[in-house]
């Protein structure tokens, strides 16, 4: 807010018509929009917690009594326990892939100066263009003539390479001072102790915030855990949601387990972007 | 024994030629400065010795050993950086540390000591566990100096290391350093563009001009005779005067300038013969004008009368800019006449402190003069 | 490359360099641009079972072209595509505009606003499926109580569409929402004051200023969602509308994947990802020729 009192008054109270009045609006809409957001999954929460019975009653949206009761039987009756258990165990292997294989590249793409660098650099960057619809029917195939379907090895592995994560972490470290560089060169230090005890710590913001990124997206992966995964049990937890939704006799879906089986999946991305918002917010948003 | 010799060194980027054939002798302990203009090459050259540029031609030699395709790690020289190069990361005493075991070998303990040590002299004991971000530039700096130290290198190299510090700090970092050479007195190359702390600084200076050296001497000779108008021209502020001027007379030269308003005897060494000439360039420098009233030296040429067109106080002196004859002209005295814009006042040179120039800056003649002998 | 970049390249062993890509580009190689080979040659075959089949040329293309079943996932898909993208991009500029305009809360809102980022597609599509349920569904209910208008989109081929949109809009907005607050945040403060003292209004503040200040930022994510939305539908697709009613949700990416796992027909279907391929191929042409246009002229 301007200091008011060294303006003259007739531009003061253009300045608080304009700004205070149309405030109370901003925040009435921003709240307004933000319920409209929240609803759905607000309303899913409370059906979570609903009998059979009850959720079936259109007009009850109150919570109900079966809380412990319905998450219970999802967990392990329905199996949700084993398959979150799956997604954590493949984003985390996708993780760490990706953050050691990213890294690596990108220390070879900035540091070091050879023959086709560049070509180098854009073969990797024209796997964008790539995305798994575009190559999903060989890669199925391979998983299938290597042994690897069904497995956290096909699960995994079609993922870890990236060209995102590599172009990100090229570009932060051409953002490192180059004289900090040459001082590391000067004392002859050798790549990896370079990588682990300069670049690393230098770039512990953008790592946090591409973890945050790529747990999410891998965790919310559905296409390819669908076809690549024919066990059950072996099956992640977006595709577990497919399996209970049709559940039940012809017609009768037993739609509050279907809630807190939801309520489950969504809850371990949320808690990661609450947590890393900040990190997440300046990688996306380009440093801020 | 660290003297450094360079033989012809040679330095391009692509088509540009950053260093031009410089071959230079740098005796064991001296503290030698590189200035010049920005883009002539003197980081370029720096670099170059350290290493972390490899020359397109031409060798080094630091000591005994030549250099000339060894890697920096092993050619006993530390850098200190215009921007202090610290890991933002890592504490001041892990700073300095990091990396040192490739230099000397010591013992945790010995790195300890040493570390204190270092951290005493440059009066940074107490900061030595905070991180960059708890630092002031000029700590920051001194940490960067104690990274170079604890590596008992042979040369220090310095790239404009005082160049992101205020002022006033920077003036008592100047004489920090100068201390700190003397008390341990390595060879060390220091490259800045600032004219003055390479006069204060220097046992010898060396004035670059496009990748090559005009010209490597004291400050005082560099300051009384220049070998080139652009030496002339880069040190000394404010900068000389420089008027075309007539040559006239063999043994005995004569100079005449300013439209003829000014004739003055020009003392040659030796007495030697100036060829006459017409496209000559005289240099005055602005303190060797005077006010014709300060002085009563009947040796000194002129008057000539100067309108003022400003008046610039810097405490001890006064620098008072005007024109003759269509010429602007600059003169600097420790009188404070009470003259302003529009003013004329009356000027008088001293003929023993005029230079000569030819019409493509190479020096002609310095006037003879009782000199101040370099120690 | 310039001169601070170079200036970077202390390392000079070029073994060095090549172990620390091999990861990298052998999974790449691997998973990447070998299969993407492979679905080219395999556009040109029919294959009933993996790893046997005849070529048949640029039949599958012509099949392709000629398929009324094709055509109308086209359109559903290009439908899909226009609304979500344009209903999102336009709900996360007003929202990161009201954002910005705030003067208190406004870590709270971002948050609250950038939450459905971190929501997976398939929950949001199994959480509307209920809600909007056209028998118990209590958002249905409620539509139908106030107008009277029924949402029957099980039955109803563009209600269906409606709702996949819905549900897509809703889950994309978080990511929208995040690049332009970002984009909102680099506008400097003075051109804010500037206009307010000016007196100029708010809608016009926002399309007039700011809108051509953040272009490039609106151009990235144009390419972006619409690139997400050619594929980013199937998981909603699947666990809502199957496809249905009668092809009415039928989009490129879930044709393709009943072509390839359901109907066994993986030469088809690979001719279509190659299709895919080229729509995604001109977008992220188009996205690189103009934010070099932007570039030039100093864009945000």
């Amino acid at each position: 807010m301007p200091d008011v009192s060294i303006v003259p008054d007739t531009v003061n109270e253009r300045l608080l018509t304009t700004t205070g009045d149309s405030q109370l609006a901003t925040h009435a809409a921003l709240w307004l929009i933000i319920s409209v957001l929240i609803l759905p999954i607000a309303l899913a929460a409370v059906y979570s917690t609903q009998t059979t019975n009850a959720v079936y009653q259109i007009t009850n949206v109150f919570p109900g009594s079966a809380l412990v009761e319905n998450y219970t039987t999802v967990l392990f009756e329905y199996n949700f326990g084993q398959y979150m258990w799956n997604s954590f165990v493949m984003a985390t292997v996708v993780i760490v892939g990706k953050l050691v294989f990213s890294l690596l590249a990108a220390t070879a793409l900035v540091y070091y100066d050879f023959r086709f660098q560049s070509l180098i650099f854009y073969a990797i960057l024209f796997t964008l263009l790539m995305p798994l619809p575009v190559r999903i029917v060989p890669l199925y195939q391979l998983m299938a003539d290597i042994g690897w379907l069904n497995s956290f090895a096909g699960l995994t592995s079609p993922f870890i390479a990236s060209a995102t994560a590599v172009f990100l972490f090229r570009q932060q470290f051409r953002s490192i001072p180059a004289s900090v560089v040459e001082t590391a060169k000067l004392d002859g230090i050798g790549p990896i102790q370079f990588l682990i005890n300069v670049l690393i710590p230098m770039s512990k913001g953008m790592i946090a915030g591409v973890t945050a990124i790529m747990f999410i997206s891998t965790w919310n992966a559905y296409l390819w855990p669908l076809v690549a995964i024919i066990d059950r049990t072996n099956q992640v937890a977006q595709v577990g949601l497919r399996y209970i939704q049709g559940t039940g006799a012809e017609g009768f879906v037993q739609w509050n387990l279907v809630m807190a089986a939801g309520i489950l999946v969504l809850i371990p991305p949320l808690i990661v972007l609450l947590v890393a918002r900040r990190y997440l917010l300046s990688t996306l948003g380009g440093g801020e | 024994m660290a003297r450094i010799e360079l033989e012809s060194l040679q330095k391009e980027f692509g088509e540009t030629v950053a260093v031009n054939d410089i071959s230079l002798s740098v005796p064991d302990g001296e503290f030698l400065v590189l200035v010049g203009p920005s883009g002539c090459g003197k980081s370029t050259l720096l670099r170059t010795i350290s290493g972390l540029e490899s020359q397109t031609s031409g060798d080094i030699s630091i000591g005994d050993n030549r250099v000339t395709n060894v890697e920096p790690k092993d050619r006993g020289v530390a850098m200190v950086f215009q921007d202090y190069a610290l890991y933002p990361h890592m504490t001041a005493r892990r700073n300095m540390t990091f990396g040192l075991d490739s230099h000397v070998s010591m013992s945790d303990d010995e790195i300890e000591q040493a570390v204190q040590d270092v951290g005493e002299t440059l009066g940074i004991g107490d900061l030595l566990d905070r991180t960059p971000d708890a630092l002031s530039g000029g700590e920051k700096q001194r940490v960067a100096m104690g990274r170079a130290l604890l590596r008992e290198p042979d040369v220090f190299l310095l790239d404009e290391p005082l160049s992101n510090l205020d002022a006033k700090l920077r003036d008592q970092m100047r004489a920090e350093l100068t201390q700190l050479h003397e008390r341990i007195g390595t060879t060390t190359i220091y490259v800045t563009h600032d004219q003055t702390e390479a006069m204060t600084l220097g046992d010898r200076v060396a004035v670059m001009n496009d990748g090559e050296i005009e010209q490597v001497e004291s400050p005082q000779v560099l300051y009384d005779e220049p070998a080139s108008r652009f030496v002339a021209e880069f040190i000394g502020s404010p900068q000389m005067n420089f008027l075309p001027v007539d040559v006239e007379g063999r043994s005995r030269p004569t100079v005449t300038t300013l439209q003829r308003h000014l004739t003055s005897p020009f003392p040659t060494p030796n007495e030697t013969s100036l060829p006459a000439t017409d496209n000559a360039v005289l240099g005055v420098r602005p303190e060797d004008l005077y006010l014709a009233q300060e002085t009563e030296d009947d040796s000194f040429a002129g008057p000539v009368e100067m309108t003022v067109t400003l008046h610039e106080t810097l405490g001890d002196s006064v620098v008072l800019h005007g024109t003759v004859a269509n010429e602007r002209i600059r003169i600097r005295t420790s009188q404070r006449p009470n003259v302003t814009a529009g003013d004329t006042i009356r000027v008088v040179v001293d003929p023993t402190r005029l230079h000569l120039f030819d019409s493509d800056g190479d020096t002609l003649a310095h006037a003879a003069e009782k000199m101040v002998q370099t120690v | 490359m310039t001169e601070q970049h170079s200036r970077l390249q202390v390392f000079t062993s070029n073994w060095q360099a090549a172990a620390l890509l091999l990861p990298t580009l052998a999974l790449i190689a691997v998973f990447l641009y070998y299969p993407f080979l492979e679905t080219v040659q395999l556009s040109f075959y029919q294959l009933r079972v993996l790893g046997s089949g005849e070529w048949v040329g640029l039949q599958n293309y012509v099949q392709l072209f000629e398929s009324g079943a094709y055509r109308n996932s086209l359109v559903v898909t290009v439908l899909f595509t226009a609304a979500t993208v344009t209903a999102s991009l336009f709900l996360s500029l007003i929202i990161s505009f009201l954002i910005h305009e705030a003067n208190r809360f406004t870590n709270l809102y971002l948050v609250a606003a950038i939450w459905p980022y971190a929501m997976p597609i398939a929950v949001a599509g199994i959480v509307l499926d209920f809600l909007i349920n056209p028998r118990i569904g209590v958002v249905t209910w409620a539509i139908e109580v106030l107008t009277g208008f029924q949402f029957a989109w099980q039955t109803n081929g563009a209600l269906a569409l409606v709702a996949v949109i819905i549900a897509a809009v809703w889950q994309g907005l978080g990511y929208s929402i995040i690049f332009m607050t970002a984009a909102f945040n680099q506008v400097p403060d003075s051109i804010t004051d500037a206009a307010k003292l000016d007196g100029i209004g708010r809608f016009q503040r926002l399309f007039r200023i700011y809108v051509p200040l953040i272009s490039p930022v609106l151009v990235f994510l144009i390419v972006i969602q619409t690139i997400g939305a050619f594929f980013g539908g199937f998981a909603l697709i699947d666990l809502m509308t199957s496809g249905g009613p009668s092809n009415a949700t039928n989009v490129l990416m879930f044709n393709l994947y009943q072509d390839a796992f359901l109907n066994q027909r993986f030469g088809y279907a690979s001719a279509q990802s190659i299709v895919l391929f080229g729509f995604v191929a001109v977008l992220m042409y188009v996205q690189l020729r103009v934010t070099d246009r932007y570039a030039y002229y100093g864009g945000a």
